[in-house]
């Protein structure tokens, strides 16, 4: 999902830096204080999620958790990824710095729309909020892809084809990704209601 | 219902968390393999470049386009396509070779991933004057005249051009294990620092939140 540095024409790259410092700038305006342990958390599990492997198809991809994060941080998904993000480009060399609002842009855009999408099934429980849950994390990383894909559009690459490509290479991604954010869902239902209470309540 | 039925379902219950548990361990103990940047080097063996491009840690690049840039001016001088190994090879262009360029050799592998590699202009080219040339005209001397300072001058210019090709030749594995060598790979120091980072930065947010939020 990471676009590397010198791809994007830099018109691009300012409009995502543009959109991603407003998408940061809500997420910090709605950040009270006891969600700064979420924050950290979810941002240490994306930073450390693009480590992990699945091994199918041509390029060799590797988590996201994006629509976890929409799940779980809504807007707060914005300053999350970007610091993850950040880090990513300093210690890993994934994408870059001056993709990293792009970047942020094309893998919290999903996260926070998702957010809103789903929240009323969530909100419902039972077996609508399980189906939503996958559902999240699944259409994350479709959305990312379209986001990739549209922002690549202006480098000439004609858009359905590479957004075929990216989608179609990532539909292992969305099933694993879907069936993880399920389980975090009902891990926490469980054993932190509370936590899903203050979100959903 | 059965006992076993019974602690089948609790099973299924704590399904959950037993997943959670797996994902973790997937976390702490998958290897850090990353696959998507995209490594590229080259090295010339007489006047051709022989480039190739990978997904690090090990998948070529499959179809991959190529473009060669001259890294001052990043003018386009040719393209390519890298085949079923990642590998691409091409005649040094004219004008590089005479003009002493140094060559941008940029691999794009689709979906936004890119690398690049920089050939010096001193290390290919050099030696692209023709061999035979140079051992025939050593030959002709060495028929037409007596051994003088002149041909003891060709005969080592000509033994300097076969050197520097056998020895490109038995280097070129070298140098792209050298290539492989130069990539930074991610460490498990890598991964911990990242998380101490974060663990500082969201623990230093929250200690000033707090600050604000009751007043001493």
């Amino acid at each position: 999902m990471h676009i590397s540095e010198g791809v994007l024409a830099p018109a691009v790259l300012t409009g995502g830096m543009a959109l991603a410092a407003a998408g940061t700038a809500v997420g910090l305006k709605k950040l009270d204080y006891e969600a700064i342990p979420r924050v950290g958390i979810l941002s240490a599990a994306f930073f450390v999620a693009s480590l992990i492997h699945v091994p199918v198809g041509p390029v060799g991809l590797h988590l996201v958790l994006n629509g976890l994060m929409g799940l779980l941080l809504g807007w707060l998904a914005f300053p999350a990824i970007l610091i993850a993000l950040l880090l990513q480009a300093l210690l890993f060399q994934f994408g870059g710095l001056t993709v990293l609002g792009v970047n942020t842009l094309a893998m919290a855009g999903p996260a926070v729309l998702c957010f809103h999408l789903y929240r009323p099934f969530l909100r419902r429980g039972g077996w609508w909020a399980t189906g939503a849950a996958f559902a999240c994390g699944a259409s994350a990383i479709f959305l990312s892809g379209l986001m990739v894909a549209l922002a690549l559009l202006f480098t000439g690459e004609a858009f359905l084809k590479v957004a075929e490509l990216i989608i179609l290479a990532h539909i292992p991604v969305m099933v694993v990704e879907g069936l993880i954010t399920l389980i975090i869902f009902g891990f926490l239902q469980k054993v932190r209601p509370e936590m899903l209470e203050a979100i959903y309540g | 219902m059965g006992k076993e039925w019974r602690s089948f379902l609790r099973l299924l219950k704590r399904l959950p968390v037993l997943g959670l548990g797996g994902l973790l361990f997937l976390m702490v103990f998958v290897s850090p393999a990353l696959s998507h940047r995209v490594l590229v080097f080259a090295y010339a063996e007489g006047d051709t470049i022989h480039s190739e491009a990978k997904f690090v840690p090990d998948t070529p690049v499959r179809g991959g386009k190529v473009l060669v840039l001259e890294q001052g001016s990043g003018r386009e001088l040719l393209t390519g396509e890298t085949d079923n190994r990642g590998k691409f090879s091409f005649k040094v262009p004219k004008e590089a070779a005479a003009g002493n360029l140094d060559l941008k050799i940029v691999v794009e592998a689709g979906m936004g991933h890119r690398g690049e590699w920089l050939l010096k202009a001193g290390s290919y080219g050099r030696n692209s004057e023709p061999l035979k040339n140079l051992a025939s005209a050593a030959n002709r001397t060495a028929v037409q005249a007596a051994p003088g300072p002149e041909i003891l001058k060709l005969e080592s210019q000509a033994l300097e051009t076969i050197l520097t090709r056998v020895l490109e030749r038995q280097l070129a594995p070298l140098h792209a294990r050298l290539a492989e060598m130069a990539v930074r790979r991610v460490s498990l120091t890598d991964v911990v620092a990242g998380l101490g980072y974060l663990l500082g930065f969201f623990g230093l947010w929250a200690y000033f939140k707090s600050k604000g939020q009751r007043k001493v």
